[in-house]
């Protein structure tokens, strides 16, 4: 490495300066802000300034059915999306990696292009595909089969599991290439090697293949969860968190609260909450990475 | 049965799901762009393709459509404003990204480790924690309801600079060295011998902010509310609460706003996918 002198280092702070002004105004502040507002009354439309009132924007939350509705209803959608996608992915990654697969980049586009599409594109496509008119595109098609059309985004069982859908078909691409790198970083002598025994598909899969691929699934698994848990644009665009609070989740009620209600500490306070969350979940996954 | 059929079977065994699932990823899509390219009112998702006559008067009608509401705006104005915020982001957060991660990987000086450890912080921060304290920053600057409200706040990025720092490190010191002997500035050295000799990271960061910033959806529905500034995704919010029976030029409109960055994504697609795998493999 090269000696600096005291004029070159003060050029390499020069190098530093934009991003770190980007991160000190847009990142680092506003976090501590969001802390120091989430224990205020505040509102964007009067003037007045935050005025300090403690741990009662929490202790209100906890009280509120939105705000625990829309804790449950995060959690089915994180609960029931990331297991869904990770078991998808890495299905469709290890067929498109076999070697009896010729056209891989085919397969491989066909399943990312909706990654790379517009979420509130998708969203009213979605709405569209599953309105409730019988002569709409999805009841069309049960019609083809004698089912009676059905609801969908008017009912509050189908609303949450149509919004589950288009984000396991908009996350799975994602999944799928993640694995397919985690796959192709495999050696593969590994499987040389096994092969020299007497080994079945299944057994090679929980021995050799899933084991190896511990740290791309740990590390999807923590990305999907903290991109679940921020689950808006489909249920801003398709159902506005309803029918009812059927589709509601925290970071549709963080908007509801924040900018329409102007109540800008119980909505700090649920940013807050949920960025505790995330970090619990991050610390918990580098525990298990070192074991 | 010899080997030979026994491939060619398992092959076809492989394929049939494989096959199955892309159409099924792609169907609504395609659906879509059936239904925009349609002069019938309804397609049945069972045909995906157009069942009567094909036509274009979709798009026009879709590009025409926010004038009845906003004084003569079209999709027009909104494709230019995401044009504009995207080129911004995608050029100024390359540069600032590639700058810092220049010199984290490459420079000695105090504090360069905890810079890195900053920057690689900044990832594990939903945007939606900082939203609210963001937008009150941003009204105290008096940038609502400009464009640079939407572009400065995404002009650097932690995963940006980290792959920046991984591809930096790659690069054998001589190089350096060597422009230093003859007497070429820190600058210099940066502009006119690292930057060129990394255009596949540039690709890839150039893909992935393209992607981000075309996309982006709750930031500019909190600091613009005027339609002239609308980006191409709130310009689509328009198509809500219509009471629509025209499904086709609803589909023309969201046709028109994934075509360009699909189009992107099919030219750039090694950078992209390779980009993603990076992050996720350092990460």
């Amino acid at each position: 490495m090269i000696v600096a002198s005291k004029r070159e280092r003060f050029g390499y702070y020069l190098f530093l300066l934009p991003a770190f002004v980007v991160f000190t105004t847009f990142i680092f502040g506003p976090m501590l802000y969001s802390f120091y507002l989430s224990l205020c009354k505040y509102s964007l439309v009067t003037t007045n300034n935050p005025q300090f009132v403690g741990f009662k924007n929490y202790l209100d939350l906890f009280k509120n059915t939105q705000f625990l509705t829309a804790v449950k209803n995060t959690m089915i959608f994180t609960l029931a999306l990331v297991p869904l996608t990770l078991f998808g992915g890495l299905l469709v990654a290890m067929g498109i990696n076999s070697k009896l697969i010729k056209y891989k980049r085919f397969y491989k586009i066909c399943y990312y292009i909706p990654y790379v599409s517009s979420m509130v594109a998708v969203s009213y496509v979605f709405k569209i595909l599953f309105s409730s008119r019988p002569d709409a595109a999805m009841n069309a098609l049960l019609a083809a089969f004698g089912v009676a059309p059905i609801e969908w985004l008017n009912s509050a069982d189908w609303a949450m599991i149509i919004i589950i859908l288009l984000s396991f078909w908009k996350q799975l691409g994602y999944v799928m290439i993640i694995y397919l790198g985690g796959l192709l970083a495999i050696p593969e002598d590994v499987y040389e090697a096994v092969s020299l025994d007497p080994i079945n598909g299944p057994t090679m899969l929980t021995k050799i293949t899933l084991p190896l691929l511990k740290p791309t699934t740990m590390f999807l698994l923590v990305t999907e969860v903290i991109n679940s848990f921020q689950i808006f644009t489909p249920v801003h665009v398709m159902t506005s968190g309803g029918p009812g609070m059927a589709t509601t989740t925290l970071v549709t009620l963080l908007y509801e609260k924040g900018f329409k209600n102007s109540n800008m500490g119980q909505a700090s306070a649920i940013a807050v909450i949920i960025f505790f969350a995330l970090l619990l979940l991050s610390i918990i996954q580098n525990n298990l990475d070192k074991e | 049965m010899n080997y030979k059929t026994l491939r060619i079977i398992k092959r076809i065994l492989l394929n049939i799901p494989l096959a199955l699932g892309s159409l099924v990823m792609l169907a609504p899509l395609i659906w879509m762009v059936s239904s925009a390219i349609s002069a019938n009112t309804f397609i049945p998702l069972q045909s995906l393709f157009p069942t009567g006559e094909v036509t274009l008067v979709n798009f026009k009608e879709a590009w025409m459509f926010p004038a009845a509401t906003t004084e003569g705006l079209t999709m027009g104005t909104f494709f230019l404003n995401t044009i504009i915020m995207t080129v911004c982001i995608v050029i100024g957060g390359l540069l600032f990204d590639s700058m810092a991660g220049y010199v984290i990987a490459r420079k000695e000086f105090p504090g360069r480790t905890f810079f890195g450890f900053l920057a690689l912080s900044t990832l594990m921060v939903p945007f939606y924690v900082t939203a609210i304290p963001q937008y009150i920053i941003v009204k105290e600057l008096g940038w609502v309801n400009t464009l640079t409200a939407l572009i400065v706040p995404s002009l650097a990025s932690g995963m940006g600079i980290h792959l920046f720092r991984s591809h930096f490190r790659s690069v054998p010191i001589e190089l350096e060295e060597c422009a230093k002997l003859d007497g070429a500035s820190d600058f210099r050295i940066f502009f006119s011998v690292m930057l060129p000799i990394s255009k596949p990271i540039i690709g890839t960061m150039t893909t992935l902010k393209a992607m981000w910033s075309w996309n982006q959806f709750l930031w500019p529905l909190i600091v613009i509310n005027n339609p002239k500034l609308y980006t191409i995704q709130q310009g689509l919010t328009f198509f809500q609460g219509q009471n629509v029976t025209q499904y086709g030029y609803l589909c023309a409109g969201m046709t028109l706003a994934i075509l360009p960055l699909l189009i992107v994504f099919l030219v750039m697609q090694n950078f992209f996918i390779g980009g993603l795998t990076a992050g996720a493999v350092k990460g």
